[in-house]
């Protein structure tokens, strides 16, 4: 691993150029990389604070509305409960827009609920009871945050991915690529220093035997 | 792209959230129902579609396929009426050890 060079490179002049300005480039990307490696896990960290808080508000909030639901179904019965549900009307309107974490594009989600009571959820009065009432407005309440539970962990999901991809590109160029490319550029300077100290021999050898043979 | 909700869960979630106003409601009974319904759902362009950690835990492998790299649809996992279950290994906290390489204990 340590010595390990680019194949097929001949030790020349004009590919040392290029192999240092390669370098160069891997080294600025390098960085770059790196800065938005930070970047990510700090976004993603302030986002986490949020995800634990919203989940646990969610679970207790589900609790209760599922104990008001089950309630209703004992006073009215299963089937009546279906049939209401069937008739509510939609109460959320969703805007869904995207913006952008460092290239990411995660989503932002706008949602409208709209404020129903008794008289605008279009069940009927004669066959519901209070139960069925309570039962539905904590399910609205509960859809409205897990609404924005779900922004959220979306958000983490496509972050994390986004990190774990930064993270390994930064990891093969600062471990693979540009210890690769110094490798070469180090082999084809000592060889091109080879080549020079063999030509300078050859010239004293050459010197050495035409002085001898004018004497 | 629709901008709908939609309910996957066993009947008695569905009823709920229905109540609650959400107008898509697709119960279904067992895990081959849940997987070709969440692959229509999915093609049917819904962005956001609520289903119970049980079926959730059921279709890990698809839910991953279908929410990793796109920005929709959503898929979120609520708890269903028999209260949030200990899960094994939560998919939340397991992404985030992975990501951030030490767990977070919260």
């Amino acid at each position: 691993m340590a010595n390990e060079q680019l194949d097929g490179v001949n030790p020349t002049r004009m590919e040392l150029l290029d192999l240092k300005d390669r370098a160069k480039l891997a080294q600025k990307g390098h960085s770059l990389l790196k800065e938005k490696r930070d970047a990510l896990i700090k976004e993603f960290f302030e986002i986490l604070e949020r995800v634990q808080g919203s989940r646990d508000e969610v679970e207790k909030k589900l609790e209760i509305a599922y104990a008001e639901l089950n309630k209703a179904q004992v006073d009215m019965g299963d089937m009546a409960v279906k049939r209401a549900a069937l008739s509510v009307r939609e109460s959320v309107e969703l805007d869904i827009s995207s913006r952008s974490i460092m290239g990411v594009s995660v989503p932002v989600v706008k949602s409208v609920a709209k404020e129903n009571n008794v008289l605008t959820r279009g069940y009927g009065f004669s066959e519901t009871s209070v139960n069925l009432d309570i039962a539905a407005k904590e399910f609205e309440e509960c859809i409205k945050i897990i609404i924005e539970l779900g922004e959220i962990e979306k958000t983490i999901i496509l972050l994390a991915s986004e990190v774990e991809a930064t993270k390994r590109r930064v990891n093969a160029l600062e471990h693979v690529v540009i210890p690769r490319i110094l490798n070469t550029v180090k082999f084809i300077e000592m060889r091109l220093e080879e080549m020079e100290r063999e030509s300078f021999v050859r010239l004293k050898v050459i010197k050495k035997s035409m002085e001898a043979k004018e004497e | 792209m629709t901008n709908d909700i939609a309910i996957m869960a066993d009947p008695d979630t569905v009823t709920g959230f229905m109540l609650g106003g959400i107008k898509s409601g697709f119960p279904v009974h067992d895990e081959e129902e849940a997987r070709t319904t969440l692959k229509q759902l999915v093609d049917d362009d819904y962005s956001i579609i609520i289903t119970t950690e049980k079926i959730g835990d059921e279709l890990r492998e698809d839910i991953t396929k279908y929410t990793e790299s796109k920005a929709l649809p959503m898929i979120i996992e609520v708890p269903d009426k028999s209260g949030s279950h200990k899960r094994e290994s939560d998919p939340m906290n397991e992404l985030i050890k992975r990501v951030i390489g030490v767990e977070m204990v919260k």
